[in-house]
């Protein structure tokens, strides 16, 4: 067996593990966060400040008997959590933690992250039309109009930093950064970043744009009928998705691993964490908006923004080209 | 590696047979689009195969992030699952035909590879994606333009059948 294949399946392993105890985690901040927002201390009464409590609910998950409805589709009602988790574990291969530390650098790694994330809105699709329920097929039908829409401004935010860095290779772009925050893209690209930043909660169906699962109109929306381990990866794969989108943020806007003093793989997961939080903090923070408004912001806003932005750095970037060669 | 390439080969292509047989036998229609996006996967595959990174991307972002999206979405306006008012199958002779229109284009240029065989280069190179783009939009920009023809006439194919169906009721 050759050497690279043996090094993906070690990476495959390493990020399974990482995911799972990342799931552990951001269960707990979460937890702990909404608490405090709502004035009540959270979980508080196994281990040290509740900071068991996340093991518990996991091996609950865990034990927890599998339920398919009357009527459902077993193949597909199946098929879906397993391919809403499956494409996560290839999406954090091209990340650079460090100069250097990832598992795969790739030329097109930020083509990779965007092609593989589109798999978990069909697996969100699939899970809500397989459950034959009307909940389930109204979040499905929220899902697809949301992940359709909001996926354009995502990618056309995307492309202007990478027209700008020149390259899809998520190490380069790192690599064309430097060490202070004003070297960083986001100097270059605000405008790109609030766009992605918006879109991104968009596509991982975070507050306020949780629509997809808004529990007091759809009960759970399109895991409604999902039990145990069933939600369970639906939910890993949603912590997951938010931690790729964030560090994908830190890789193009937030100057990757680059930072003064400390190591940079550090800085590296300071940045995610920080932004993670800030996911954390927007929800229990807004409402939910209405559908309606939810594409409004889209096509409206973030749609033109976006493209507009697009269209300026490739002139800028351009123009500079020209002027050099002058 | 060259017996990896082989397995690979082997089982991109079991994927796509699977997947397209699925795909046009399934009596539920969302089985049939979970078929359509196993075969656009093992597509993928092979692109992969033959080191065209870029094309492989593309076709997961777009056949499979975008357009099967788009086609559950037209799914699920209709009535989908097995008992449906479309979901018996065809008559033999649309069977026949159908077996057909596969198998002749696919023998004849079955027939050209044996007996023509091009040159092949040997081991797939990786063209970097710079010159995939001044290569778009440069010497091989009219091919580029023509390709995109075809959705043009795919759409108005499926007008003209829509037409069609609303004339005969």
């Amino acid at each position: 067996m050759p050497a690279e294949f043996i090094h993906i399946l070690i990476a495959l392993a390493v990020v399974a593990a990482s995911v799972g105890a990342l799931g552990l985690v951001m269960v707990w901040v979460e937890r702990k966060v909404a608490g405090h927002i709502q004035r009540r201390p959270g979980p508080f009464e196994v281990g040290p400040n509740g900071l068991l409590q996340p093991f518990c609910d996991a091996l609950k998950l865990v034990g927890k008997q599998l339920f398919m409805p009357n009527g459902a589709d077993p193949i597909l009602f199946w098929l879906a959590p397993v391919l809403s988790f499956l494409p996560v574990l290839v999406l954090f291969l091209p990340l650079p933690l460090g100069d250097g530390i990832m598992a795969q650098n790739m030329n097109l790694g930020l083509l990779l992250i965007l092609a593989f994330s589109g798999l978990s809105v069909l697996a969100l699709l699939l899970g809500g039309w397989a459950s034959n329920n009307k909940y389930g097929l109204l979040g499905a039908a929220r899902g697809v109009a949301q992940s359709v829409a909001y996926e354009i401004p995502l990618l056309l935010a995307v492309l202007a930093v990478s027209f700008q860095a020149g390259s899809l290779n998520l190490a380069e772009v790192v690599k064309g950064q430097g060490t202070w925050p004003w070297q960083w893209n986001i100097m270059t690209q605000p405008l790109a970043f609030l766009i992605y930043l918006v879109s991104a909660l968009g596509e991982t169906n975070r507050a306020p744009f949780d629509l997809p699962e808004a529990e007091s109109e759809l009960t759970a929306g399109f895991h409604t009928e999902y039990s145990g381990m069933g939600f369970g990866l639906f939910f890993l794969a949603e912590y997951a998705n938010m931690a790729v989108v964030c560090a994908v943020a830190t890789v193009l806007f937030l100057g990757g691993w680059h930072g003064p003093i400390l190591p940079g793989p550090l800085w590296f997961v300071l940045k995610v964490s920080l932004l993670l939080l800030l996911m954390v903090f927007l929800r229990w923070t807004y409402p939910r908006v209405r559908f309606d408004q939810l594409l409004n912001i889209n096509w409206k806003w973030l749609l033109p923004l976006a493209v507009a932005n697009l269209l300026l750095t490739a002139f800028f970037v351009k123009f500079a080209q020209y002027v050099v060669v002058k | 590696m060259e017996h990896m390439a082989k397995i690979a080969f082997g089982l991109y292509t079991l994927i796509i047979l699977g997947g397209s047989i699925l795909a046009v036998g399934s009596a539920s229609l969302v089985r049939a689009m979970v078929g359509l996006i196993a075969t656009l996967l093992g597509v993928a595959g092979m692109y992969m195969l033959l080191n065209a990174q870029f094309m492989a991307l593309m076709q997961i972002l777009i056949y499979v992030g975008a357009v099967c999206v788009l086609i559950f979405f037209a799914i699920m306006l209709t009535r989908a699952d097995g008992k449906g008012e479309e979901a018996e199958s065809a008559p033999v002779r649309k069977n026949v035909l159908a077996l057909l229109a596969v198998l002749v284009p696919g023998s004849i240029l079955a027939w050209l590879v044996m007996t023509k065989p091009q040159p092949t280069t040997g081991i797939p190179v990786e063209v970097a994606i710079e010159k995939l783009g001044l290569g778009l939009l440069g010497p091989y920009a009219l091919a580029f333009e023509l390709i995109s023809v075809v959705l043009l006439i795919s759409m108005a194919g499926a007008v003209l059948l829509a037409w069609e169906r609303r004339g005969g009721k």
